[in-house]
């Protein structure tokens, strides 16, 4: 079990980051209060990974099979990689961290599942893509609605929070029911643990990371990510949590910060106007390309420090 | 229902009313103080009239003090937080104009000359009468409902009517033969007046675009 403690770290740093994707925007412009979201969050990161995490844990297991010491080896891999993406700035992707560590393992054992990999793969690119599918009618349709009611400027400003609130928990329950796969997946792969318990830890790890460091993530990214009105950041949550839940039911584990900046980008088409900058663009291809490929590489270090072996002439 | 969760915003929303219902106030003591001065050029009852209107004025500025308080305390989210404090920022410059108009004549001692009383009188009722409609703009605004627009255009227009009758005053200030220093003052007191029309007409402006700006 004291192996669990690289997954739980995984999910720590997972919770600590991605909360800012769900909730980022509301703190980060005073919509709520700090406490309130990152209860919010964890409660419905639980829920979702209970309810909603075997088919993302069962794509992930399946992607090759490794023992013990190599689920420990990848689940701190993929921490590692993370820690180095956020210190050097690049916008973090968790569940490909993971499985860039999974592959680097699967490399070694020499078994990988083409198959599953294609999937996932596919599903990175799908990401934003969908996020921006969705986002541009869900904008229109949810326009329409809210003109049509007609509000005062105080019952707008509580169905606004209303709504923000109601998509950050929707947006929670996805994240759960997608990143614990990313968390423990591999543990359930090494027959370590029941599929049960691993949406389980993988929830409660998550939350712990959103309850104890999420805070200066979501006040600094939500304002570096998305600058928006109430109304377009309410959308965006929406959007990016209907995304990550439509990738949970296909059962891949995707990342929550390119389906924030794939509803950012389609709002930015449907208001004609650049809500993301080139630069920050640039950051997360770059990202995408580097998160595997470091994430396997420090896999096969990790892997080829720890069978090292002292031979005495 | 889920009322309890918004106490700060109920709270705003109560106040800004109960703001606006002081300035009202506060413009009835600022008339009586005028028609006093001009019906009985300097009396007693000026300077009674004059604490009445800083009295409710003041009253005003701690109850927008008290808006200003719960917003900081994050009531309402930021975008209409920043609209709602701006708007009672700008609404209160009437308040202050009110009360410089009354403090020049006080302190620099000014009596109306009768050659321009009507026009002051039609000034000061045209003023007050974009008041009042900016009030009413405010209150359908607030509880959205339709003719804003409308207002906008009656205060626009009142608004150049005051502009107008600024311009004649003035220019029969000049045409009199009083004394220079004391034109100087006179043409000084209009043009505060005038600025009273000014700031309902931005006001008005502002609430229109605050609207507009809501839909998306």
């Amino acid at each position: 079990m004291f192996s669990l403690l690289g997954g739980v770290f995984l999910g720590w740093s997972l919770g600590s980051n991605d909360a800012a994707n769900i909730f980022g925007t509301a703190v980060s412009s005073r919509m709520l209060k700090f406490w309130t979201a990152a209860v919010i969050a964890s409660v419905f990161v639980v829920i979702g990974a209970i309810a909603g995490g075997r088919p993302g844990i069962e794509t992930l297991r399946g992607l090759t099979s490794i023992r013990l010491d190599q689920a420990v080896i990848s689940s701190v891999a993929a921490a590692v990689t993370v820690t180095i993406m956020t210190v050097l700035g690049l916008p973090v992707s968790a569940s490909q961290a993971v499985v860039g560590a999974i592959i680097g393992i699967g490399i070694l054992n020499n078994q990988i599942n083409l198959s599953g990999l294609g999937k996932v793969v596919a599903c990175w690119v799908g990401t934003p893509t969908g996020a921006i599918i969705i986002s541009i009618p869900l904008y229109h349709v949810m326009a329409a609605i809210y003109n049509r009611l007609n509000l005062s400027v105080f019952r707008s400003d509580r169905l606004l929070r209303f709504g923000l609130i109601a998509a950050g928990s929707y947006g929670a329950y996805a994240l759960g029911a997608n990143s614990a796969a990313n968390v423990t997946a591999v543990f359930v792969g090494a027959g370590l643990i029941t599929v049960f318990f691993a949406t389980l830890i993988g929830g409660a790890s998550i939350a712990l990371g959103i309850l104890t460091n999420s805070r200066s993530v979501m006040e600094t990214v939500g304002k570096k990510l998305v600058n928006l009105d109430p109304f377009s950041a309410f959308v965006v949550a929406l959007a990016q949590a209907i995304t990550v839940h439509i990738y949970t039911l296909i059962g891949v584990p995707v990342s929550t910060s390119q389906a924030v900046v794939g509803a950012v980008i389609g709002i930015g088409i449907v208001k004609g106007v650049n809500a993301v900058k080139k630069k920050t663009l640039k950051n997360i291809l770059l990202a995408w390309v580097l998160t595997p490929v470091v994430s396997c590489f420090i896999a096969l270090i990790i892997n080829f420090a720890y069978n090292l072996h002292y031979i005495p002439h | 229902m889920f009322n309890f969760l918004f106490k700060k915003e109920n709270r705003v929303e109560i106040l800004i009313f109960e703001y606006m219902d002081t300035l009202k106030l506060a413009q009835e003591k600022f008339l009586d103080a005028i028609n006093a001065c001009l019906e009985n050029q300097r009396c007693d009852e000026f300077e009674f009239l004059i604490t009445q209107t800083h009295k409710y004025e003041s009253r005003a500025d701690d109850i927008r003090d008290e808006i200003n308080n719960l917003m900081y305390s994050k009531a309402l989210i930021p975008d209409s937080r920043g609209d709602i404090m701006r708007l009672i920022e700008s609404i209160d410059l009437i308040a202050h104009f009110f009360e410089r108009v009354l403090f020049v004549m006080q302190t620099e001692k000014l009596s109306i000359p009768e050659f321009i009383v009507l026009d002051v009188k039609d000034l000061i009722r045209i003023s007050l009468e974009c008041c009042d409609l900016l009030s009413k703009q405010l209150a359908l605004h607030l509880k959205q409902k339709p003719g804003i627009r409308a207002i906008l255009g009656i205060i626009d227009t009142n608004e150049s009517h005051c502009d107008h009758i600024e311009r004649r005053i003035i220019g029969k200030i000049f045409d009199s033969d009083l004394d220079t220093c004391l034109k100087l003052q006179l043409k000084e007191l209009i043009l505060v007046m005038g600025e009273i029309s000014d700031q309902a007409d931005r006001v008005s402006k502002r609430i229109n675009i605050i609207n507009m700006k809501r839909r998306v």
